[in-house]
């Protein structure tokens, strides 16, 4: 298990390591817009998803073939991708980005001529966990997440059991906003955002690299959270001056 | 896709087999048939003969209606050419062809491309050209039909299969202005075109029915394919790597091949490149948007800032897609950037015809810098800012103070200022019944799916402000006293712990370093001073102060000074006026040399403009 720290550059986010030549070269240039390299793409995905790996930018080069080719849109593989990026990032733009290419559920159904209505009811539902999540509303996250409704049960049944442990990379990510704020946090709270019982939840914080005093985990500084006041002192860069110094020459 | 000149070859191969056999002719019949068909046909050929002599005779009468400046100035134009004369061209694309366009063609079109060919030797690389710029024309100044849209585009199809399909590279040469606004024309009458047909309400019969046929016409696939076609011809990734690496001109020439290192296919592959970026965010897809730019140098003295609508144009869309990725600090700096640029250049570009609506585009960057330097505050260039506050002071109030009437105020001002978003799938219009149910359900557009994506991440932070105000006030503070303040439900500190996360979040982004990196990659930073650890349940708060900023008031001042200096310095002394002097004699006189003249330095810089005045 990684720790629960903030990334520090989004070059792991752009191009993960995990990601194959390949694939690269295809999402660089327009082989990303021939829709016979479709199922070269949905491949990769369901690696991701049965390894935990993730690629944002391969599952959008996915999205934008279903844009120009409504007629190959596979709503499992759409599910898939905004699950990934349910699971990636609390507060990173993610979900909305993969939004950003997707029409209304119902459009999509009606290009493929699908009866199966599952996409309208857990597009929404899934909309409405990203809000939950992003607004750190996580004991809320979980009570829905573990809910009873339809979008729920589909979710739970059809998908979450094809990843790989989904339910310890959203509470990978949960953790990593707690360490950004805390450098101590109650085991009780704990265990309520995280959804773990609170024998689990002490386990699960020497996980990520927590250590744990009674009944509290005390989270390692990891610079969100462990800031100083500073004074920020004025800066004068030499090209600032270019100007001055050339007409004093003059 | 793979293949560059895949678009257009069905294309002419579906043109020919509609053409090669008349549908009645059908050479099995037997013998009388025929011959009773063949005489037919040649009746009815001698009458096109007579038809097609009457017509000609009336282009020549409507040729000579054209007045005698618009001949003259097209026989000239195509002969510069002709010629690859980038000066001349230039003059008169930039001001003949405005000038003539305002003194005769405000109200109508440009005389059509067939009625001119007599004048240029029928040459219709030249008659291509033309008509380009006969269809900007029309978008510019009139109301273009559906026939101008469908005929605009098969004629920069035309053009673009002439550049492309050729053998070998073509010897013309334009520049770069032309070039650019070609390019950018095609795009704008690309989202022009989709947004009309997004549409199927008020559309006339015939128009449903050209729509229902036409679906290749501007198409998204049609669009991308010529854009990345000039890309691939043009080597212009490869080039720009090249030159990033520091290979020698040489190096850079052999990569490129022969169509890149000819400065017409370079430039036209490095706009297409920003036109790409544009494409990209009005189909919603930001990354990607920023990966397409991700050789090009954005910097001041980069190639793209010598056009003002390149620059303001790129500027404006890598600011929206920082947007859409939640980075205000990178979008904030991209817009005042080019902002502070566009002030300077201002006084040089009057006169373009582009600068109405250059304008218009920096006017949206000042609504959007209100938006982004709401939902990310801090320190930023006083003098812009300054004038964000002048034209939308009331609106940056209201978001300041947050609720509801902040949500509505964010949704008018992204509504005005952000991307037009484009709908990729037209309406079913092959299909009737289908169409008749997507007009009476239609879809959301994609101008409010997108709003509706950003109201999502304005709505995540809406709280954010209310609690780092309210721990301004404190060093440290218990969760639960915290809570008694904001919230009033029983989680409370529950509740005010998360708000805290969030705040945290809403203080933090990825930004671009200064060092190396494509635009996509960004490293984790502080956005806000204020700044907090939670200790189990006790909030620390810490805030970082800044010095107050003097260098860059005595910088811009005493540039200022100096600019002020030079100006006086340069200026004439002013001219004593002779009471019984009248008017006239001094401009009989031009060169007389009045006695304040005499010990003024730098007269050359108004005098010949004086001239040249009284000489016209």
């Amino acid at each position: 298990m990684t720790a629960a720290v903030p990334t520090k550059s989004l070059a792991q986010w752009h191009s993960p390591e995990t990601r194959a030549e390949v694939i690269h070269e295809l999402i660089h240039g327009v082989d990303r817009y021939n829709p016979t390299n479709l199922p070269l793409m949905e491949e990769y995905l369901a690696s991701q998803v049965k390894e935990g790996h993730y690629d944002l930018l391969a599952n959008l080069a996915i999205l934008k073939l279903y844009q120009f080719n409504p007629q190959h849109s596979n709503p499992d593989v759409i599910i898939n991708i905004l699950l990934k990026s349910l699971a990636a990032t609390v507060h990173g733009p993610d979900f909305n980005l993969s939004l950003g290419v997707l029409r209304e559920p119902l459009a999509i159904l009606h290009d493929i001529e699908s009866d199966d209505e599952s996409l309208v009811v857990v597009m929404p539902y899934l909309q409405n966990l990203h809000e939950l999540s992003r607004t750190c509303q996580f004991t809320k996250f979980w009570a829905e997440f573990n809910g009873d409704s339809e979008a729920a049960n589909i979710i739970r049944t059809r998908y979450i059991s094809q990843f790989a442990s989904y339910i310890d990379s959203l509470r990978l990510i949960f953790s990593t906003s707690a360490a950004s704020c805390f450098s101590r946090i109650s085991l009780t709270q704990l265990s309520r955002w995280l959804d773990l019982p609170t024998d689990k939840v002490g386990e699960w914080a020497r996980q990520v690299g927590w250590s744990v005093e009674g009944e509290t985990a005390i989270i390692p500084k990891n610079g969100d959270n462990d800031v100083k006041a500073g004074v920020v002192k004025e800066n004068v860069q030499l090209n600032q001056l270019t100007k001055l110094v050339a007409s004093a020459a003059a | 896709m793979a293949d560059p000149t895949a678009f257009y070859e069905p294309e002419d191969d579906e043109l020919l087999s509609s053409l090669a056999v008349p549908a009645q002719y059908q050479p099995q019949n037997d013998g009388d048939e025929y011959k009773r068909l063949q005489e037919l046909e040649q009746h009815a050929y001698a009458q096109q003969q007579l038809m097609a002599a009457e017509q000609e005779q009336e282009q020549l009468q409507a040729l000579e209606m054209v007045p005698e400046d618009v001949k003259r100035f097209l026989v000239l134009f195509h002969q510069a050419i002709l010629e690859n004369d980038l000066p001349t061209i230039t003059n008169m694309y930039e001001s003949g062809w405005n000038k003539l366009s305002q003194a005769h063609y405000a109200q109508n079109e440009w005389p059509e491309a067939e009625l001119i060919s007599p004048l240029v030797g029928n040459d219709q690389v030249f008659l291509t050209l033309y008509r380009e710029l006969y269809f900007r024309h029309v978008y510019a100044k009139l109301q273009p039909t559906i026939d101008d849209r469908f005929q605009s585009y098969e004629n920069i199809c035309e053009l673009f299969n002439y550049l492309l399909n050729s053998e070998g590279p073509v010897p013309l040469d334009l520049p770069i202005q032309w070039l650019w606004d070609m390019l950018d024309e095609f795009v704008y009458q690309f989202s022009s075109f989709a947004q009309w047909r997004a549409s199927p309400k008020n559309k006339a019969d015939d128009e449903l029915e050209m729509l229902a046929e036409a679906q290749h016409i501007w198409s998204s696939y049609s669009v991308l394919n010529v854009l990345y076609s000039l890309v691939q011809k043009s080597q212009i990734n490869e080039q720009l790597k090249a030159e990033k690496e520091g290979k020698t001109p040489e190096e850079v020439a052999e990569i490129a091949g022969e169509y890149g290192s000819k400065p017409l296919y370079r430039n036209l592959g490095y706009f297409s490149l920003i036109c790409l970026l544009r494409v990209h965010v009005l189909l919603g897809d930001p990354t990607l948007a920023l990966q397409t730019m991700e050789n090009v140098d954005l910097s001041g003295g980069a190639f793209l800032t010598r056009i003002t609508a390149c620059h303001v144009t790129t500027y404006y869309h890598v600011g929206c897609s920082y947007m859409a990725l939640g980075r205000w600090p990178d979008a904030i700096k991209t817009f005042i950037s080019v902002l502070i640029f566009f002030i300077r250049m201002k006084q040089y570009h009057t006169r373009s015809y582009q600068y109405g609506s250059i304008t218009k585009q920096c006017e949206r960057m000042y609504a959007l810098l209100a938006i982004c330097t709401t939902l990310s505050p801090g320190p930023s260039d006083e003098s812009i800012m300054s004038i964000v506050k002048e034209h939308y002071g009331d609106q940056l109030a209201i978001l300041q103070r947050g609720g509801d009437e902040a949500i509505e105020t964010f949704k008018d001002l992204y509504l005005s200022a952000a991307p037009r978003y484009l709908n990729v799938n037209p309406p079913p219009y092959e299909d009737s019944a289908a169409l008749e149910s997507y007009l009476a359900n239609p879809p959301i557009d994609a101008i409010n799916r997108h709003l509706d994506l950003f109201l999502s991440d304005v709505a995540a932070v809406k709280g954010v402000s209310n609690i780092r105000n309210l721990l301004k006030l404190y060093t440290s503070i218990d969760a639960s006293k915290l809570a008694a303040f904001s919230a009033t439900e029983e989680d409370g500190e529950e509740e005010i712990l998360q708000q805290l996360m969030v705040l945290k979040a809403a203080s933090r982004t990825y930004a671009k370093g200064s060092g190396e990196g494509t635009l996509l990659d960004g490293e984790r930073i502080v956005t806000n001073n204020l700044d907090f650890t939670i200790d189990g349940s006790m909030v620390h708060v810490e805030e970082t102060t800044s010095h107050r900023r003097f260098a860059g008031f005595f910088i811009r001042n005493a540039e200022h000074a100096q600019r002020v200096y030079n100006t006086i310095r340069s200026a004439p002394l002013p001219v004593q006026r002779k009471p019984a002097a009248p008017v006239q004699t001094q401009g009989a006189q031009p060169n007389g040399t009045a006695p304040g003249q005499t010990s003024a330095p730098a007269k050359a810089a108004w005098k010949p403009k004086r001239q040249v005045q009284i000489a016209a």
